[in-house]
């Protein structure tokens, strides 16, 4: 089952309902790309709070998502990591390096249509 | 012989100490507490009831002699039923029925002496004098067969030994409630998540944090953000004294992972000892964001959340 995206404005909204065969994530990779430049995105917004687990595939596939939206123009943000799969992923050094993060879905949107793009987190100040 | 089923004795004690009719087999066994002790016991009620009024005479005296102990009968109505119900184990240290009924009598008398917090050492050193008292009876009334002065003696040590044991049992099991007790409010009390503002959040740490401690400050906190939609943490470890390698790399992972889940953490209250051990670990620091303490740390998340505090001209007049 192809994961939807939806478009809102210039935001695409990718909710993840199930864990994603690696197939599926490299599909769902392309298609984002492909609607970031048809679509003329500025953010992409990839939902997992669905998930409880994320495995190194789905993480690296996940940031491959991101850099490659970024490239194209748009800003990435994941949104909904449950705190049981965010310490998972410290545990075994998954990371999302470079890639912002919100709480939920709402927090996403809030922070793509608010404000602008950070260079990165820990140059907030 | 046939034990009768345990299962209601733990209803019968406060502390819910289960001693099933297995384990008082074993324990029987390991005393080699067998059959014909329980006749040599068997043999010597005549002799029981004859000694019980002197011998439990002798024996309050003794208690009554030490301050300690001479506090527990300050009411001679207390003293004189505990005397009683003391005549009432010695003559049944002799009737034959060690089983179910007998065994919860003694862990029910060993709840209670440590209930009325008789110390263990007393308690222990009753039994001795107990012995005592019960050796030189025997070897009067043995007089003319003192090897069966000592058979009958071996066995009632053997029996006495097994209420020891059950006692310490009571004692034991009473203090580990405690000690659970005591653990779980300290438990609580370690890990405790605040929100001082919408989506502000602050954590204060007191005390040792050891792995286990650790791993619930991050199940708390994690939990706490998704609960409370919080944006920003101010964890504050001024009551930390220190910490060692493997806290450190924990509560870098509780940071990163807070992360994650799109909230930024602020640690407060890093001692000139903790930040120098840190430096000293060698550990990625880079992950953490500081303020020295623990008031310009909520400035800082005030400000990222938004927020302006400002004086008002009524307020700053002194007086």
């Amino acid at each position: 089952m192809a994961v939807p995206i939806l478009k809102q404005g210039d935001v695409l909204i990718a909710s993840m309902q199930e864990a994603l065969t690696d197939r599926a994530l490299i599909e769902l990779r392309d298609r984002l790309s492909d609607q970031v430049g048809r679509f003329r995105a500025r953010s992409v917004i990839v939902d997992v709070t669905a998930l409880d687990v994320l495995d190194s595939f789905a993480t690296r596939t996940i940031r491959g998502i991101a850099y490659t939206a970024k490239l194209r123009g748009a800003r990435t943000v994941v949104v909904g990591i449950q705190p049981e799969v965010a310490f998972a992923m410290v545990e075994l050094g998954l990371t999302f390096e470079g890639v912002e993060t919100a709480l939920d879905l709402e927090e996403g949107l809030a922070l793509v249509r608010g404000g602008p793009a950070k260079g990165g987190r820990d140059g907030a100040r | 012989m046939a034990d009768g089923k345990l299962a209601w004795m733990s209803r019968a004690l406060p502390h819910e100490l289960a001693v099933d009719e297995e384990e008082v087999a074993r324990r029987k066994e390991f005393l080699e507490f067998r059959d014909e002790d329980i006749e040599q016991l068997k043999g010597l009620r005549e002799l029981a009831r004859k000694y019980a009024d002197p011998v439990i005479e002798e024996f309050y005296r003794h208690i009554l002699s030490f301050d300690e102990t001479k506090a527990f009968f300050r009411d001679p109505k207390v003293l004189a039923r505990v005397k009683q119900l003391q005549k009432d184990y010695f003559v049944r240290l002799t009737e034959g029925d060690y089983g179910a009924a007998y065994v919860a009598n003694r862990l029910k008398i060993g709840a209670a002496h440590e209930h009325v917090n008789l110390e263990p050492k007393w308690y222990l050193g009753m039994y001795a004098f107990y012995l005592r008292l019960v050796a030189r009876r025997l070897q009067e009334a043995f007089a003319s067969e003192p090897s069966r002065a000592m058979t009958a003696f071996l066995s009632l040590m053997k029996l006495v030994f097994l209420d020891v044991g059950l006692a310490v049992d009571t004692y034991i099991h009473a203090r580990e409630a405690t000690m659970r007790k005591q653990q779980e409010a300290i438990r609580e009390l370690s890990t405790p998540v605040l929100q001082i503002r919408e989506r502000l959040l602050l954590l204060p740490i007191i005390g040792v944090i050891d792995t286990h401690r650790a791993r619930l400050i991050t199940d708390s906190l994690l939990r706490a953000i998704r609960a409370n939609r919080a944006k920003v943490v101010v964890m504050d470890v001024t009551g930390v004294a220190t910490i060692d390698s493997k806290v450190a790399n924990h509560l870098i992972q509780t940071v990163t992972a807070a992360g994650l889940m799109g909230a930024k953490v602020i640690v407060t209250g890093l001692s000139s000892d903790v930040a120098q051990a840190l430096v000293a670990l060698g550990l990625d620091l880079a992950k953490l964001e500081t303020v020295g303490d623990l008031q310009g740390g909520i400035e800082e998340a005030e400000r990222l959340l938004g927020y302006e505090v400002v004086r008002t001209g009524a307020g700053a007049q002194p007086g």
